[in-house]
């Protein structure tokens, strides 16, 4: 591959105007801005552009030569849509380089608009494979910034297998979870992580839990400071990103000074040129190594760039912390005022109301069945200790579940990456064989592949983060039967959704819900076990004791990735005469035993049943009988909050 | 004309303001100014190295934002005349003898907004409040002195519900603290309470408790209200004070140290209404900045 100087882009952040000269003065060749609206970073008032300093940003950045990009990378609610239509409008009368999105919804609005700017995805839809690429590129996506996960090596196969641009985070901030696929914030502060206001749980003080003891770890304690991802830095490996393929080299810190940006820009600009210059005969220059060193905030890693990272790359400690942006709390219980306050949604219920039971196990899906399910979800990830759902377990749920006319919708895992697509391949076509009810779908590459290699009933779960109409008309479009809404969004905002959706929703009203997904082992970072020495501990169950004294379970599935749950499961029972219009209720029960799947399906189905009864009224005894047989307590998650912001 | 050179230290971003009114006022007053800008981003610990790289380009003054940056720029064995603000308390931070007479290389803005004002001020807001709460960070000496003036201020006002916080984490327990029958809560300024302030609000959000907060930012956030010095004021009172130094060559340590001409008022209108608290109308009209 010969180099020349357009084959790389240097690609700063400007929160301001004075970071945005730093950039353009310091060499970049491209900036990446926010509005006011409708963008990651919402922290604070006093950043961000508003409507006239956004087109003198545009116009400063062409006559120096340099691309302007806006970030439009939040996910929207359905009030939100009409203004976004009007701002869409304005930066297509400024012609920005490129916007960069992450909600479904803007894929639709852009098309419908007719707005002529060029798209790039957001790292926060979490793209991490080609098939994924492929749906992008029919709506118009010249470039993606792909998840922070992916190796160099995945990415070359990106840009060798489906021609897209690849931007890719090589300095600055990492998120510890999956980036899109973190509802912690959101949850529990009512504050969304993809909607530009996370509170970070990820920089909290931990504890290691054992769940079988009840008792903390000390056993090789590394600090308490476990999910503390440090800062992504790549400077010395300029020569394997460029030989990669990344044409984007992407800083993050839309937060930052415009020192910071000038210093980091300038040091990169420095030594790209050079690379590209004499490729054979590059270096790395150690002094301003060391300059970029000496004024690090965090210390650095380079993340998941060259392979798994392991525990040298958390800052255990905490000391390198620049700033908190929260400390923990007890999640909300129960008690919803708000949800109290709020009249029912206004539509129509079928005669018989649905409940949907996702179950861990065969003898959870016959327990489901015969306890009221009208489906059930079997598959997708398994959580150790269980093992896979085999493609014989798989039938015997069907034929199970015959006997009781339940559906059987077989899940496919939220991660799908080049393994896993490789075998969703073939699983898919086993699946016409077997011919279940539905498969669900957790990402647009699983979509893809569904919807290519199969003809069974699509639905998305909820890792599509579904939080207004429109994204409900994309999925529509590509061939989405059904969609559950995102359990960000409050009460409120899910009847905006319900109301207008164009399709049927589900909502997820009881269980053990995920804050995030991480493609790390944080107990295994501790005891350093590892599947080739002591696999016997993968299947012991760990959690995260926060300061207020909540434990978050650490679950791990088959493909080793780790599920941080909330401390407390979900539990919508009292307020379901509250969720009208909903097509289905859905039971997160993968966690629980078939002794507690079968109890918890009949009392939600009795429940849905008295619904229809004229007179209806919520026993609290029933909340009581349920709290003595859950595993954990119970809360009411996003449902606390009026307005999830 | 001469030309002067200034040297900026600034602790964190949330100072942008106060450097704006700095510079806006240089401006506006004729005189050229070529500045050199350290930020350090929060990191205190790298104010020293910052502060000794603007004394290595001799600059002719250091406009300090922060308490911390002040220290560093008085720290400097060089001569240089310092302006300093927001700092709360100069007198027992250690950087000036007194108020009238600050002495030394040193003079500047205080930051603080007095407390029998804050005291006004929410009597305004909350006719009806009776019982305050307020967390007083132990190991924050700033905050520690505002808890102890707005103890004298609400004496006779409010009866005073005070709890103290250690370390940050001990926010995370904070509804074992807060009794049920206060009527607001007051935040003094302070590092631990501004960062983490959602963590607060998380708890006095599930009681309908509202905050008065001390940090402009935390309003957007979801305090109830504050009564804040506005930076940008500062910033430019600062302005004047340096010309003095530069124009008029008076000793900086001659120069009394300002107060606030005016404190801001900030509302968050959605907080009311999740509260059901209905903002006094003269309180709207002159509020600085109202979110929703």
């Amino acid at each position: 591959m010969l180099l020349t100087r357009k084959s790389v882009e240097l690609l700063a952040p400007a929160g301001t105007w004075d970071s945005l000269v730093a950039a353009v003065e310091a060499g970049a060749d491209a900036v990446y801005l926010g509005g006011k609206h409708f963008n990651m970073r919402l922290h604070r008032s006093d950043t961000n552009f508003d409507d006239d300093m956004l087109k003198k940003a545009v116009d400063y950045a062409h006559t120096h030569g340099v691309k302007l990009y806006i970030t439009i990378n939040n996910l929207l609610s359905d009030r939100e849509l009409a203004p976004l239509k009007k701002y869409l409008l304005y930066l297509d009368t400024i012609k920005p380089d490129a916007l960069l999105v992450q909600d479904l919804a803007v894929l639709e609005l852009v098309r419908e608009l007719k707005i002529s700017i060029p798209l790039h995805t957001s790292v926060m839809m979490n793209t991490h494979n080609e098939h994924a690429i492929n749906k992008l590129k029919e709506y118009g996506i010249t470039r993606i910034v792909v998840g922070r996960e992916m190796t160099l090596s995945e990415l070359s196969l990106f840009k060798e297998r489906t021609g897209i641009e690849v931007e890719y985070f090589m300095h600055g901030d990492m998120c510890i979870s999956e980036s899109g696929q973190c509802i912690h914030s959101g949850v529990v502060f009512g504050q969304s992580s993809n909607r530009g206001r996370c509170l970070k749980m990820c920089r909290w003080a931990c504890k290691l839990l054992d769940e079988a003891t009840g008792e903390i770890v000390t056993e090789n304690d590394p600090g308490d400071y476990r999910l503390a991802i440090k800062d992504m830095c790549m400077y010395r490996n300029i020569p394997e990103l460029i030989q990669a393929g990344v044409h984007s080299f992407k800083i993050e810190g839309r937060m930052r000074t415009p020192d910071f940006v000038s210093r980091i820009v300038r040091t990169y600009r420095k030594a790209i040129d050079s690379y590209i210059a004499d490729p054979t005969g590059y270096s790395v220059d150690e002094k301003d190594w060391q300059d970029l060193y000496d004024n690090r905030s965090r210390d650095f890693t380079t993340c998941f760039a060259l392979g798994q990272p392991g525990k040298k790359d958390i800052g255990f400690s905490g000391e390198r912390e620049p700033r908190f942006f929260s400390q923990a709390v007890k999640e909300a219980g129960l008690k919803a005022g708000i949800l109290d306050r709020e009249l029912p949604i206004q539509a129509e219920n079928t005669a018989h109301r649905q409940l949907s039971v996702r179950v861990a196990n065969l003898a959870a899906a016959k327990a489901a069945c015969e306890s009221g399910a009208d489906t059930i979800y079997i598959g997708g990830e398994a959580f150790k200790p269980q093992r896979p759902w085999t493609l014989a377990d798989i039938q015997t749920a069907i034929k199970i579940a015959e006997t009781t006319n339940t559906k059987v919708v077989v899940l496919t895992p939220r991660t799908t990456m080049r393994r896993e697509c490789g075998e969703l391949e073939q699983f898919f076509a086993e699946l016409m064989k077997i011919r279940p009810a539905g498969i669900m779908v957790s990402n647009l590459g699983s979509l893809n592949l569904a919807r290519t290699l199969t003809d069974l009933p699509l639905q998305a779960d909820f890792a599509f983060n579904t939080f207004n109409h429109l994204s409900t008309q994309f999925l529509k479009k590509n061939g989405i039967r059904q969609a559950v809404a995102s359990l960000e969004a409050s009460y409120p905002q899910v009847r905006d959704l319900i109301e207008a959706s164009a399709l049927p929703i589900e909502i997820i009203v009881h269980g053990a819900t995920e804050a995030m997904i991480c493609d790390h082992n944080f107990a295994a970072m501790q005891l350093d076990f590892s599947p080739l020495q002591n696999s016997q501990l993968l299947d012991h169950h760990y959690a995260l004791l926060d300061t207020a004294k909540e434990a978050h379970p650490l679950r791990v599935d088959q493909y080793e990735r780790t599920h941080i749950l909330f401390a407390k499961d979900l539990c919508l029972l009292p307020y379901l005469e509250k969720l009208n219009g909903v097509a289905s209720y859905r039971l997160e029960a993968q966690h629980y035993s078939p002794e507690l799947t079968a109890q918890l399906t009949k009392i939600y189905r009795r429940e849905l049943d008295a619904l229809a009864t004229p007179g209806y009224q919520f026993q609290p005894q029933i909340l009581e009988d349920l709290k003595k047989i859950s595993p954990r307590e119970l809360g009411i998650g996003a449902y606390r909050y009026r307005v999830s912001r | 004309m001469r030309l002067f050179h200034i040297g900026i230290l600034q602790l964190t971003q949330n100072l942008d303001d106060a450097v704006r009114g700095f510079k806006q006022r240089l401006e506006a007053l004729n005189i050229a100014v070529t500045y050199e800008y350290r930020n350090v981003d929060g990191n205190t610990a790298a104010l020293k190295q910052a502060a000794e790289e603007l004394a290595a380009l001799s600059v002719d003054l250091i406009f300090a934002c922060s308490t911390p940056a002040a220290l560093a720029a008085k720290a400097l064995p060089e001569n240089i005349p310092v302006v300093f603000t927001p700092v709360f308390d100069p007198v027992s931070a250690g950087l000036v003898d007194s108020f009238a007479v600050p002495g030394g290389k040193m003079t500047g803005m205080s930051g603080m907004v007095p407390a029998k004002d804050k005291v006004t001020f929410i009597k305004t807001l909350l006719p009806a409040a009776k019982k305050i709460g307020m967390l007083v960070p132990a190991e924050d000496q700033n905050a520690q002195i505002e808890a102890a003036n707005f103890r004298l201020a609400a004496e006779g006002s409010f009866a005073l519900h005070e709890i103290a916080v250690k370390t940050a984490a001990d926010l995370s327990l904070l509804h074992e603290l807060l009794p049920e029958d206060l009527d607001a809560l007051f935040l003094p300024i302070g590092k631990i309470l501004e960062e983490n302030f959602s963590s607060i609000a998380y708890y006095t959000d599930a009681m309908d408790l509202p905050i008065i907060a001390s940090h402009a930012p935390n309003v957007s956030m979801g305090a109830l209200a504050a009564l804040c010095a506005s930076h940008t004021d500062l910033g430019e009172a600062c302005a004047d004070q340096a010309q003095a130094v530069l124009c008029e060559k008076k000793a900086a340590g001659t120069i009394p140290v300002g107060q606030p001409r005016q404190a801001q008022v900030l509302l968050n209108v959605f907080v009311a209404d999740n509260l059901g608290i209905e903002l006094p109308a003269d309180l709207t009209a002159r509020a600085a900045e109202i979110y929703n």
